[in-house]
């Protein structure tokens, strides 16, 4: 883990407000694991913070994120140019635990996609794929994985199953029930609450990755905590003892 | 590079470069990068006689040249703090200042009292920002005489040298400064956060209240360094909006003996030993044999 230079290689739109940045990084960042992230600095003086970003993926020095635009940061990092010289802090973060089972669940939805999206290259073949968007357009930024055919969502109902992508899982979580079972979610809280509540009879195995604010990413100033069931200590980093937690472990 | 040696309190210090309290979490996560023998002192997370959970999110928010915090003191306790953190600076022979609070008297002083004597604990660091929560919630460091009788009782329960944080939100810092002295503290560290607050304009809401630090600070407590610096004859730690080496230097001419860098590390990791290595390659360039040579040299 170190904070590297690296330049921009290319930055993509992909659809809405969607967009994937390439990056060549001066050095490598050593073993990268499914669920870490980096801190990237937004190039230019308007903001000073870092920004956490998923891992989307990462080989030979060069480094993927996946991006939606939401504020100031990543409004700016959306108009940087090619050859933009910037520093990426990572890998950083825990990581997803791939213990074995028989059965890989992993639920997306959104931007959550950059987040598990080297889980499921590991994975592979052996996950069931569970994505929610908007809308059909939007698919677009699982066009890497259709191979593995993802069970796909629409808010719009443009495509796939309409609602959202926790009420299209319930059908497979019955189905499936009685099997050894691991699930893997990212996506906005809500979401992952909905999940919760899905599951809560069964309390099936869940990793969850989690977002918070963060100004670190080092585990330093202790702002991106996620409140848990440890009654001693509930408050834990997202940045250190995180992004990954045990879905049973925490209080959304 | 020439010698950055400093002496405080009878204690020797590698250099005047400190981390500021809470921004260096509790030492060890930042040894993938750096170790921890690069500061002249660390200044422990802010702790306290009992554990405390800390605040809610969200706790961190960027502003225009600032950002605000709402940890809420979050911290393992003092004692657990010494059983599993205090060897590790030890063994890395790393002096160590410790920042504590409470949010009563008898929790300041609860806290200071199970703190022993230790070669390597340069100084203790009452942060008075703290609200008092027996007084309506107006924080310690407001009141010249409040500030007086508390740094005056916290004296009375500990040998360990004592610095005095100061909050800048005061009618006037100075006044505040010689209370401090007054009632006994060895030392005075200038400033700790402003508080402050965000309107987020869409959803009309306060998404958060807490303590404004980063560049926006640093004129603000430049000025506390320099007029405190000239009122009383104690060492100045000076802390706020720190984030390069011209910073840190013009903390030194206002009247700082050392100095602490807080938020330019959640900005670059590496900000600490990049200002350490410019404090010295600065002093060569001038010629001057040590720090001494720049403390209090600013004139108006
Ligand atoms: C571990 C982790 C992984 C993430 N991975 C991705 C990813 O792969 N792709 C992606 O598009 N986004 C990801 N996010 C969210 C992303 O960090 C925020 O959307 C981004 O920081 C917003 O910055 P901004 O300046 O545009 O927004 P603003 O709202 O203007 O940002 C202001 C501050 O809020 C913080 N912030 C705002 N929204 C979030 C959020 N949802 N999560 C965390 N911090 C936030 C920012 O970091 C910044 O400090 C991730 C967040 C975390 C914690
Ligand atoms: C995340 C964060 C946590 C802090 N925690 C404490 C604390 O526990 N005790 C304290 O006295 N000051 C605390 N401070 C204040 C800093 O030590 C410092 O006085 C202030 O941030 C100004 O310096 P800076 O602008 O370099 O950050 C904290 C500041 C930040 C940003
Ligand atoms: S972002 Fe600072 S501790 Fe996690």
């Amino acid at each position: 883990m170190d904070d590297i230079e690296a330049t921009i290689i290319q930055n993509k739109h992909i659809v809405s407000n969607y967009y994937t940045l390439k990056l060549r990084l001066s050095k490598s960042m050593g073993r990268v694991l499914p669920g870490q992230f980096v801190m990237l600095k937004i190039p230019g003086n308007e903001v000073f913070l870092r920004r956490p970003f998923s891992i989307y993926a990462y080989s030979n020095n060069t480094l993927t994120l996946m991006y939606r635009v939401v504020g100031k940061g990543t409004e700016i990092l959306s108009k940087c140019p090619k050859n933009e010289r910037t520093l990426v802090l990572g890998p950083l973060g825990n990581a997803f635990h791939i213990r074995k089972t028989d059965k890989y669940i992993v639920v997306a939805g959104g931007i959550g996609i950059a987040g598990v999206h080297t889980l499921i290259k590991r994975l592979g073949k052996k996950a069931s794929i569970f994505y929610g968007c908007t809308n059909k357009e939007e698919l677009s930024l699982i066009n890497d994985m259709l191979h593995l055919n993802p069970m796909v969502s629409t808010l719009d109902g443009s495509c796939g199953f309409e609602g959202n992508v926790i009420a299209l899982l319930g059908g497979y979580i019955e189905s499936t029930k009685g099997e050894d079972r691991q699930i893997f979610v990212c996506g906005p809280a809500g979401m992952v609450r909905n999940l919760q509540k899905l599951i809560e009879k069964d309390r099936t195995p869940c990793q969850a990755l989690v977002e918070e604010r963060m100004a670190c990413g080092l585990g330093l100033c202790f702002g991106c905590v996620i409140k848990t069931i440890d009654e001693k200590e509930p408050y834990k980093r997202a940045c250190k003892e995180g992004p990954v937690f045990d879905l049973w472990e925490i209080l959304l | 590079m020439g010698n950055l040696t400093v002496e405080f309190f009878e204690k020797t210090m590698r250099n005047p470069v400190m981390n500021a309290s809470g921004t260096l979490g509790y030492g060890k996560e930042i040894e993938s990068l750096w170790g921890i023998e690069t500061l002249g002192a660390y200044v422990t997370k802010g702790l306290s006689a009992e554990p405390h959970h800390g605040n809610p999110t969200p706790r961190v928010w960027e502003e225009r040249n600032g950002m605000i915090n709402s940890i809420g003191l979050q911290n393992i306790g003092v004692d657990r703090f010494f059983d599993e953190y205090f060897p590790y600076f030890k063994k890395r022979k790393t002096p160590v200042i410790v920042n504590f609070f409470g949010f009563t008297e008898e929790e300041y002083l609860a806290c200071a009292a199970k703190i022993k004597p230790d070669p390597f604990i340069v100084a203790l660091e009452m942060n008075l920002s703290c609200p008092n929560i027996k007084k309506g919630g107006i924080s310690f460091g407001k009141e010249p005489g409040a500030v007086f009788e508390i740094v005056k009782h916290v004296k009375g329960v500990t040998k360990i040298p004592l610095v005095a944080k100061l909050t800048p939100e005061v009618r006037n810092i100075v006044e505040i400064a010689q209370a401090a002295h007054e009632g006994g503290a060895d030392g005075l560290t200038l400033i700790n956060t402003m508080p402050a607050a965000v309107v987020d304009v869409k959803s009309r809401n306060i998404p958060i209240r807490g303590g404004l630090s980063g560049p926006i600070l640093k004129p603000i407590a430049l000025r506390a360094v320099y007029e405190c610096s000239k009122a009383v004859p104690i060492p100045i730690i000076g802390a706020g909006g720190i984030m390069n080496t011209e910073d840190a230097i013009s903390f030194f001419m206002a009247g700082a003996r050392a100095i602490q860098i807080g938020t330019a590390t959640f900005v670059d990791p590496y900000a600490i030993p990049k200002i350490i290595r410019g404090i010295g390659e600065y002093l060569d360039a001038h010629g001057c044999s040590g720090i001494g040579d720049i403390v209090g040299i600013a004139r108006d």
